[in-house]
């Protein structure tokens, strides 16, 4: 009799559990991981599209910075919350592509993770300190093979990271991991820093990271690497240049779940996302920093992402590059 | 455009009172943001920039650059009443700041804080204005040797703040640096320490260990020894500054502006090191050397000074060569970026209206600043009377609340509880915690700098010595080292005669 | 000479950290790439120097230890269980860990709140105990809701 009553009311509770799961998603805030620190392309960028796609998903995005090694913080512990959709992450070229393809003992793969959308796209852009004597990319791959040329990234594992091999690598510089320096700094800021202090030889960033430096006639662009030419980077694209190859060397912002989200959900941000990327405001200020937009459906980011990942980890292969410890 | 023009200008774009208003509002949330421990200066800037996205550029980014103002002013205010540095940029001030709280003078300090942060403010703002240009290409001359040499050179600051005994000062300055090495190696992206738990991969939270070592070990103090109703009075003290003790610590104040003029000036070196270098230079040329960290004004007003001197000197390489040279200016770059500005030399020549109009914006916080701070003093006054009995719960909650603010990150509060058992086991030994605290925040860069010195020449130990200064700072570091050493055996020599 | 001098006993454990570091944890914790080029470079090199410094410092503490005449010995306790409740208050620490990402903060700060006020026999009880209910609620206000902190929520009751 007790039982049957106890086990009555734990039916009554669980049905009332069940009533509220199956309430609309979303019925609160939504957590809103961001890897990395605040001022970042990452952060800027989020915090960019927090507006429009928090009209679109009709609650608040709470926007919170986990910040630490290279984005690796943040992804685990999105990886490890609850696949409710109410934790998700922005996933970036550094924390989900290249990282994951470098590092033996990062604590998550890329099958961690369900993307639901990659929606900014930077292309990336090699460039030298103005007073150089380096002219094109010619000249940087000559002076390479004497020896002596240096790049600096945010970072080992970070995108400018394997941007810099990956470059020296297509233009034919052999074992490129011993014949050019790599000089990790802290950040990207920095990175850029080091070069118009003539601490590194070059670097290879995301555009507009280095769009104000180029304007202010800092630094030369010598190389970007989409399949159009970039405004205000009087520049080849890796395709003049012969390098086609060196397109898949872009800059990405998405976002994702952990990997049990559900479908319904899933598909919910491809739609949200669809209407927040119409938003002018938006398009025009992430354009304003030399992004592109262009919204991925959560198969065609899937696609993207490992395409992108494949790539550089056979690189990384290649190159003995792969950290181990 | 002559200089009288371009004042016209940037007049013309601030003199409304929107500008004005925004600054002001700045001012104000930053000096809130501030005191909360937990809530620093780089967190309220980061959460005021969307809201700035829909305004004027110069609206913009006045009301950034007032957050980021009174938010390293507001650090001092939870430092001196609860022991608690709201933002790392005021752990110097807790030396002297919090035995002044203690002894009942916390309203001194407190408004010593102010016209320290106010001056240095001051003079900062106009090291901006006159020697941008200057100043910005002096610092590109900073590479990783240059870096190096200064910060060996800073850590002998640890001497100045180890108290009795120099050597239980760099037993823990050496804890500081051994626990810095936590997280991914800089050169090959391997991990150190990490224990395999992914949250040590990014080292340990700078303000967590903060808070832990400072915050902490008073409540486990308390718990020690629970005499919540005894104890020295704890009222804010019924006198503010007086004129004659501003004068007093006017040469430290003005020493104390150019060493955060200097340090701001160079990116990558923030706010913190700026005051503690700042405190201990004010140390060594004090006729009452052993009044320091007893609760001297001198020590609260050099403090102070060194951490607001960087305020305006950050934006030197902001705006003459697009440099952040934190995270704070970082952001603000951002602020810039979305308005279609771009920050560097040329902006000098397209958007001179802006920078002008920046200048006088960043004149006139100076004076929000005072107001808002000694509307901030007296609000805050309440703190000081609650009983001790409430109050020490009170801020260990605070203190859990806002660690975890900092990165969203549960593990963070673990950090500083960790760090409190370690903090008062060093306090039962008169290990003094400033030290500590130093090497933690100049470790990771001295052992960087050197590794990307040596990257950079290929292992060759030459490049340490490349240039003046480099030499420069070799130089300094060897005469201060020479001063400590005849210092220790001085004082050796007294010890012993006090035996005999 | 009745004890040795508290300075020798920091050197000694300042000596017993460092042996610790340098025989087990550096080996084991730190991991060194095989094609470290200059040993300068290498990911062990500093941790290395840095406790070797410290047993330095930890043998200067030692010999110091025994010339010294500083009094470094508190004056004993006035209310004794000093220990006793030094352990509570780690207890009220390690629990609360395990309930912060389960109970939530809101709810974990208000224990933790009346368990220190109590440790420390808080001569206000009841104010303690009015404040243990609104200090947390109007940090999670403000936190939440002003500075949009994802503030833990915990499995059982959510705060709007």
């Amino acid at each position: 009799m007790k039982f049957s009553k106890f086990s009555a009311l734990g039916a009554v509770v669980l049905g009332l559990a069940t009533v509220a799961s199956a309430a609309e998603y979303p019925d609160r805030p939504i957590n809103m991981i961001i890897p990395f620190g605040a001022g970042g392309a990452t952060d800027i960028s989020a915090r960019t599209i927090a507006e429009p796609l928090g009209n679109a998903v009709g609650k608040p995005l709470i926007m919170a910075n986990v910040t630490g090694a290279g984005g690796a913080t943040g992804s685990v512990a999105a990886m490890n919350a609850k696949p409710d959709g109410y934790t998700m992450v922005f996933t970036r070229v550094g924390s989900h592509s290249v990282n994951p393809a470098m590092k033996a003992t990062l604590p998550y793969t890329l099958d961690d993770f369900r993307y639901v959308t990659v929606y900014e796209i930077n292309p990336f852009a090699c460039a030298v300190a103005a007073d150089s004597d380096i002219n094109s990319m010619d000249d940087l791959v000559a002076k390479a093979r004497e020896g002596g040329v240096s790049f600096s990234s945010s970072g080992v594992g970070s995108g400018l990271h394997l941007g810099g091999v990956m470059v020296m690598d297509a233009f034919g510089i052999e074992d490129p991991v011993n014949q050019v320096t790599h000089i990790p700094m802290d950040g990207g800021g920095a990175a850029a820093t080091a070069v118009l202090a003539g601490t590194a030889t070059f670097l290879c960033t995301n555009s507009s990271a280095l769009a104000s430096f180029v304007a202010n006639g800092q630094l030369k662009p010598l190389m970007v690497t989409t399949a159009e030419p970039v405004v205000g980077f009087d520049a080849p694209t890796a395709a003049d240049l012969g390098k086609p190859e060196l397109e898949q060397l872009v800059g990405w912002t998405g976002i994702a779940g952990p990997k049990d989200l559900p479908d319904d959900i899933a598909a919910k941000w491809g739609e949200w996302m669809q209407a927040a990327a119409n938003d002018e405001e938006f398009v025009s200020r992430m354009e304003a920093v030399g992004s592109i937009i262009n919204v991925m459906s959560p198969e065609e980011a899937n696609d993207f992402i490992r395409g992108q990942y494949s790539t550089f980890k056979a690189l990384v292969d290649r190159l003995g590059m792969r950290i181990e410890g | 455009m002559n200089f009288l023009d371009n004042i016209a200008a940037g007049l013309s774009l601030v003199g409304n009172l929107e500008a004005f208003a925004a600054l002001f509002l700045g001012v104000l949330i930053g000096t809130i943001a501030g005191a909360i421990p937990g809530m620093s200066a780089t967190m309220a800037v980061a959460l005021t920039l969307p809201f700035t996205f829909s305004m004027e550029a110069i609206t913009a980014i006045l009301l950034l650059l007032g957050v980021y103002k009174g938010g390293i002013f507001g650090g001092s205010i939870p430092a001196i009443l609860i022991k608690t540095p709201g933002t790392p940029a005021s752990s110097a001030t807790v030396l002297d700041g919090y035995p002044m709280a203690e002894k009942g003078q916390a309203g001194k300090a407190l408004g010593m804080a102010l016209w320290a942060s106010c001056t240095a403010d001051l003079i900062s703002n106009l090291a901006l204005i006159l020697f941008a240009g200057w100043l910005a290409s002096f610092a590109l001359n900073f590479g990783p040797p240059e870096f190096f040499t200064l910060i060996l050179f800073s850590l002998t600051i640890i001497a100045g703040v180890s108290g009795n005994s120099l050597l239980r000062g760099a037993l823990s300055a050496m804890l500081g640096l051994l626990l810095a090495t936590v997280g991914l190696d800089l050169v090959y992206g391997t991990n150190r320490f990490t224990f395999g738990d992914p949250n040590l991969m990014g080292g340990l939270n700078f303000i967590a260990v903060l808070i832990g070592l400072f915050a902490i070990p008073e409540v486990l103090s308390m718990v020690w020894e629970p005499k919540p109703h005894v104890g020295k009075t704890r009222s804010l003290g019924k006198n503010s500054v007086t004129f004659a003790e501003y004068r007093r610590c006017f040469k430290s104040i003005v020493r104390g502006s150019f060493i955060g003029v200097f340090l701001g000036s160079i990116p990558g070196i923030g706010a913190a090191p700026a005051a503690f270098l700042s405190y201990s230079e004010a140390r060594r040329k004090s006729p009452v050397k052993e009044n320091f960290g007893k609760g001297e004004l001198e020590g609260v007003a050099a403090s102070e000074a060194g951490n607001n001197g960087v305020a305006g000197a950050t934006l030197i390489p902001l705006l003459a060569l697009g440099i952040p040279g934190d995270v704070i200016t970082a952001i603000i770059i951002g602020a810039f970026m979305v308005h279609g500005l771009q920050p560097g030399p040329m902006m000098f020549i397209l958007n001179v209206d802006i920078i002008y109009g920046l200048f006088i914006g960043l004149i006139v916080s100076s004076v929000f600043l005072l107001m808002i701070g000694s509307v901030a003093i007296r609000g805050f006054k309440y703190v000081a009377d609650i009983p001790r009995g409430v109050l020490f719960p009170g801020v260990l909650v605070l203190c859990i609340y806002g660690v975890f603010a900092v990165n969203n990150n549960i593990f963070d509060v673990g950090v500083m509880f960790v760090m409190g058992w370690v903090g008062f086991v060093m306090l039962r030994n008169d290990i003094p915690a400033a030290p500590f605290l130093i090497a933690f925040i100049l470790g990771p860069l001295l052992e960087n700098n050197f590794r990307q010195a040596m990257l950079m020449s290929g292992n060759s130990p030459d490049i340490l010595f490349r240039g003046p200064i480099t030499w420069f700072f070799w130089a300094l570091t060897l005469l201060t080292m020479v001063a400590i050493v005849r210092a220790g055996i001085r004082a050796t020599k007294d010890l012993k005669k006090k035996n005999i | 000479m009745q004890s040795i001098h508290r300075q020798t006993v920091i050197g000694l454990a300042a000596l017993l950290v460092s042996a610790i570091i340098i025989l087990i944890v550096i080996p084991t914790w730190v991991s060194s790439p095989s094609n470290v080029r200059n040993i300068v470079l290498s990911p062990v090199f500093w941790p290395y120097i840095l406790s070797g410094m410290t047993v330095l410092i930890g043998l200067g503490l030692v010999v110091t230890g025994f010339y010294s005449s500083e009094n470094l010995t508190h004056e004993p306790n006035d209310i004794p269980g000093g220990y006793r409740r030094l352990a509570l208050m780690g207890a009220i620490m390690v629990i609360t860990m395990f309930a912060l990402p389960r109970l939530g903060m809101v709810w974990t700060s208000m224990l933790i709140f009346v368990a220190t006020a109590a440790l420390i026999r808080s001569s206000h009880p009841k104010t303690a105990l009015i404040c243990a209910v609104l200090v947390p609620l109007a940090l999670y206000a403000f936190f939440a809701h002003v500075a949009s902190v994802a503030i833990p929520q915990g499995d059982y009751v959510r705060l709007p």
